[in-house]
């Protein structure tokens, strides 16, 4: 028998991590392009999100209501259709991600193949199972477990600030070094990026993602077999496809290569038991055959091949675990009364409708000039976490500025043009006279007023006698919040000198979207 | 290394002091030209040029090979018509002119109070001075160190070096409205040239204004009051918040730029009390019709 690997197979196998590695770039290069560029409009950046299945149809069925731009899932569902899962093995960032990590602890020796490797696959379709059920009672969790969310959130909220950190000490190191020229420029070129370096969960985030890597040394690309449900989606529709594995019998040598290093438990041979909803595609088996015996011709009438079990009870099982889930993630305490601290971004639809979109991707904490949006704890109960709340000791909301809501990708923040935003109003800031410095302190400060944004402003001056320790009165102006015109932007909170605990903050009455949550009557 | 670098410290600063005094000593004795220039015109860059005509022309203030620090007012979102940032036209002329009489370098900056990408580019202040080939970099935070500024009041704080390593030093305010000290034109500029918590300098930002400005004792003073804010300073917002005056003022006493600034908004300098203090500590005439001024409309 001749041993000879195949050319035409190990050439695709280079061809497939050049386009992995394209799209990998795009996926950063979109994301590095969502931040203030100069203008008002930044265009179609979140458009990654918009190929996604998964998410199209998660924030469909759970919102009751179809996003035009989600059209573009199209094209990734007739590409699975018709070449089955090669979104996965060539295109998702997180699939390349993860593949290159597999690929790093093989080289390394962290991860060795086993020679047989069953079962375990079924997880990532009753992870579909559970979040497409959810989403029939409007619990829309897909996007804590979406590839492109995950990657997208871990990225902004964990690695970006890591990154930023790394890059000043770089700076740091040059300066110290006596490159003040290198130094400056660097500091420069990092200002332009615009990084947002403060994510609280920031640590828990990264964290999440890195205990997925490492499970790289367990099993090769285990989250793409094991977990992730666009994969388990795209599978589902990858059955018919016409590209179906062959193993020429008079060549293959029997000596398991190809299913010993398949990167999704595909089990290339025999190909009788070769899984079409599991193949990514990568190419590997037909490249590492040394008898050239693995080809995927294209057959004109696609056949049905065996798949995963997926046994009846399993689904109903997970379906059931969904349906009995729903109510706790509803445990909170924004049904009885709004949370104090659960200031959304402007133009976020009300609360429900807004849960029902949410992906919790972090492209509105990306866009944001002052970092003010954050990833959400508890303020927005269990269905909520990670969802974008505005923590004015943070950041505030810029006046000009609609970044965040032109870059959602589902329309849970509702598009604004920057006149739209300017008299969107997201909460109301109130003074602690126990704390403002005039009140308080006797003293002049204002700081408040000069920075509130709007015209005229929100804030106004009463003046204001304070008795003081040594029984003197002081008179200064102090500031108050006229409601009709404040809009809740938090600049004012974020400004107060007051450093610990501002003596002036914004809560989230009064917030438009919200009907309840309001304190003047319309009467 | 930290023992070089003390050492280099001490000698700047050292040189710094020893050169302060010089240069006051060499300060122009009464000579014949104006001391003021007040230039009215529809062109904003036009008007700038003229008043540094008047005044003797940039060669006078900036020498050959000199490295010069513009200070604008960039410190709002806003875009040039809501007069809450200098002029953009006007700090280009000056731009220009410096580097006409023969700066090696001119750098503008500001230590913003919005986000600093914001502010520079819908200023168009970052556009208008690169045009023109000046420096308009990003405020550095390393670049940033605690100095004694020996006021009577504020006796130390963070000061962004770019300001203080310049060779000449030109503060272009924009004359604005302001709640707390009535009006903000060029001696609380340099709150943009230190760094935070600046804003707790409001509880005496009087005395703040008066030792930041003997502190940072700029070359030459360039009022931009082409649109002023009258209203809801120091931001502004709306048009109806500006006057058009189509003016600026320029000198080298910068009291006096100061008053003619508060004249603006029909206010009589004993009143503002950093203009008071700053006239009694002798930092400059608030009488400003005192001095030789040179009125012209171009």
């Amino acid at each position: 028998m001749k041993k000879e690997r195949s050319r035409k197979y190990r050439a695709l196998q280079f061809v497939r991590v050049a386009v992995q590695i394209f799209f990998f770039a795009l996926f950063l290069y979109l994301l590095f392009r969502t931040h203030f560029t100069g203008q008002d409009y930044i265009g179609n950046v979140e458009i990654f999100f918009h190929f996604d299945p998964l998410l199209a149809v998660a924030a469909a069925i759970a919102s009751r209501a179809l996003y035009a731009a989600f059209v573009l899932a199209a094209v990734t569902l007739v590409a699975t259709f018709v070449l089955g899962r090669v979104v996965c093995g060539w295109v998702c960032p997180l699939g390349a991600l993860h593949q290159f990590f597999s690929w790093l602890f093989k080289k390394t020796k962290l991860l060795r193949p086993k020679k047989t490797v069953t079962g375990g696959l079924a997880w990532k379709y009753l992870v579909l199972v559970f979040v497409l059920v959810g989403t029939v009672f409007t619990l829309n969790l897909v996007g804590l477990v979406d590839p492109l969310s995950f990657l997208y959130r871990t990225i902004v909220t964990a690695v970006l600030p890591a990154f930023g950190q790394g890059f000043m000490m770089l700076t740091g190191f040059t300066y110290s070094l006596g490159l003040t020229g290198p130094g400056d420029a660097l500091t420069q070129f990092y200002e332009t990026l615009t990084v947002n370096a403060t994510f609280r969960q920031g640590f828990l985030i990264g964290l999440i993602f890195l205990a997925f890597v490492l499970l790289n040394i367990y099993r090769e690309r285990f989250w793409c077999r094991y977990v992730c449900p666009l994969g388990a989606f795209l599978g589902l529709a990858s059955r018919w496809n016409v590209f179906k594995l062959k193993v020429n019998e008079h060549k293959c040598i029997k000596c398991n290569l190809c299913t010993l290093h398949c990167e999704t438990q595909a089990n290339p041979w025999p190909d009788e038991k070769w899984k079409s909803s599991e193949c990514v595609y990568c190419e590997t088996c037909a490249a590492i055959c040394p008898t050239a015996a693995i080809t995927f011709p294209a057959k004109s009438k696609p056949e049905k091949l065996p798949a995963v079990d997926l046994s009846r009870r399993k689904i109903l099982a997970a379906s059931f675990l969904a349906f009995f889930s729903v109510p706790f993630f509803r445990i909170s305490q924004a049904a009885k009364r709004a949370h104090e601290k659960l200031i959304r971004p402007p133009g976020a639809l009300p609360e429900k409708a807004f849960l029902e979109k949410c992906i919790k991707c972090g492209e509105c904490m990306k866009a944001c000039p002052t970092n003010a949006l954050q990833p959400a704890v508890t303020e927005a109960g269990p269905e909520g976490l990670w969802t974008p709340v505005l923590v004015p000791k943070i950041g505030y909301c810029e006046y000009y500025c609609s970044l965040c809501s032109q870059v959602c990708p589902t329309g849970a923040i509702k598009e604004l043009t920057v006149p739209e935003k300017l008299v969107v109003r997201i909460g109301t800031a109130w003074i602690d006279k126990n704390r403002c410095i005039p009140y308080f302190l006797g003293r002049p400060c204002i700081v408040c007023e000069e920075h509130c944004p709007t015209s005229p402003k929100a804030i106004k001056f009463v003046m204001v006698e304070t008795k003081l320790p040594d029984g003197t009165v002081a008179t200064q102006k102090a500031p108050v919040i006229d409601l009709d015109l404040c809009i809740g932007c938090g600049i004012c909170e974020n400004k107060c000198p007051v450093m610990d605990q501002p003596a002036i903050y914004v809560t989230s009455v009064g917030e438009q979207r919200s009907e309840k949550n309001q304190l003047l009557l319309p009467i | 290394m930290d023992r070089r670098k003390f050492l280099k410290d001490m000698g700047l600063s050292g040189l710094v002091a020893g050169l302060g005094p010089g240069l006051l000593a060499q300060a122009p004795k009464p000579a014949a030209g104006p001391e003021l220039a007040f230039i009215v015109g529809d062109s904003p860059a036009k008007i700038t040029k003229e008043a540094l005509n008047v005044l003797g022309g940039m060669n006078k203030f900036v020498a050959k090979g000199d490295v010069v620090m513009i200070k604008p007012n960039i410190g709002w979102d806003r875009t040039p018509e809501m007069a809450a940032c200098t002029n953009p036209e006007v700090v280009k002329a000056l731009v220009e002119m410096c580097l006409g009489a023969g700066a090696k370098k001119v750098v503008v900056m500001d230590n913003t109070t919005n986000q600093a990408q914001r502010c520079y580019m819908r200023s168009g202040i970052q556009a208008a001075a690169k045009e023109a080939g000046a420096d308009v970099p990003y405020v550095n935070e390393r670049r940033i160190k605690k100095m004694a500024i020996k006021g009577e009041w504020l006796k130390e704080w963070d000061v962004i070096q770019d300001f203080v390593e310049a060779d000449k030093l030109i503060n272009v305010p924009i004359a604005k409205h302001h709640s707390l000290c009535r009006v903000t034109i060029g001696m609380k500029n340099w709150l943009g040239a230190i760094g935070d918590p600046r804003n707790q300098l409001h509880q005496k930002l009087d005395e703040a204004e008066v030792d930041l400005s003997a502190f940072f004792k700029p070359t030459l003073t360039v009022l931009d009051a082409y649109r002023i804010l009258v209203r809801n300073g120091p931001q502004g917002g709306r048009l109806s918040d500006t006057k058009l005056l189509k003016t600026v003022v320029a000198g080298t006493d910068y009291v006096a730029v100061e008053s003619v600034g508060a004249s603006f908004f029909d206010i009589p300098p004993e009143e503002l009390l950093f203009l008071k203090l700053a006239g009694q500590r002798g930092l400059g005439e608030i009488h400003w019709e005192k001095l030789r001024v040179e009125k012209r409309t171009v």
